[in-house]
């Protein structure tokens, strides 16, 4: 048995239920192929996609890690290659050594980050604190010129 | 010719950045560069896009292989851009 991640996108067309019920096919079809599933993570929801896949802009992500054995992962993606409303996926088998006490420190944030960052469109993100950091130096700065010329 | 500017201090052979960069990741002891962290991962791509390379970026190989694994990884499944225009 491994340990593998893997993260998919649905195509934001299809209802709330039928998403679910392609959740939930996915995860039998793990745990039919003697998989384990340790997490089955939808807090990414739907995501604004990097470029166009298929003329969508939107894409619906979820993440899951399971406990599988080696050929699993070759069954589980030709079955999201069959399926239409699947836009993309990705397997990847988890490290543990590398991955073990520090990372563990330093992931979770990067799994929140996603969720935060989906209210406001991620390539604006540090655009606003940019301009934020910005601000306050121009204010700043005039202020600090102002001062002397008033003493004198 | 180089006798002439002995005064001043010697400057490392056409070296503009004396200076050495450190790698980030070994800074911030990160074993695993996770490809879905991509506020991280943009960091190390121009704005069009590119992976920087590591004289631009200053890691070590062992951080730059990984990084551009994860970069990789995220364009795959459309969390990164292949090219910006």
């Amino acid at each position: 048995m491994n340990r593998y991640e893997m993260i998919y996108i649905i195509d934001t067309g299809l209802e709330e239920a039928a998403r679910k019920e392609l959740i939930e096919k996915v995860s039998a079809l793990i745990e039919k192929n003697g998989g384990e599933i340790e997490k089955v993570d939808e807090t990414w929801g739907k995501r604004r996609l990097a470029y166009a896949i298929d003329y969508k802009t939107e894409g619906w992500y979820v993440l899951v890690t399971f406990k599988a054995p080696a050929e699993l992962p070759r069954e589980l993606e030709r079955n999201l290659q069959i399926n239409e409303n699947v836009l993309r996926y990705l397997v990847v088998k988890l490290v543990e050594k590398r991955s073990s006490v520090k990372p563990r420190a330093n992931r979770p944030a990067p799994v929140e980050a996603p969720a935060e960052a989906e209210a406001a469109p991620a390539a604006e993100a540090p655009v606003a604190e940019a301009a934020e950091e910005a601000a306050p130096a121009t204010e700043e700065a005039p202020a600090a010129e102002a001062a002397p010329a008033d003493a004198e | 010719m180089s006798e002439d500017r002995g005064e001043r201090r010697p400057r490392p052979r056409g070296g503009r950045r004396p200076r050495r960069k450190v790698c980030t990741f070994c800074v911030d002891k990160i074993e695993f560069i996770d490809y879905k962290d991509v506020n991280r991962l943009r960091r190390f791509t121009n704005e069009r896009g590119k992976i920087l390379p590591r004289r631009m970026s200053g890691n070590c190989a062992k951080h730059q292989r990984q990084l551009s694994e994860a970069i990789k990884r995220a364009r795959a499944i459309a969390l990164m851009p292949y090219t910006v225009d």
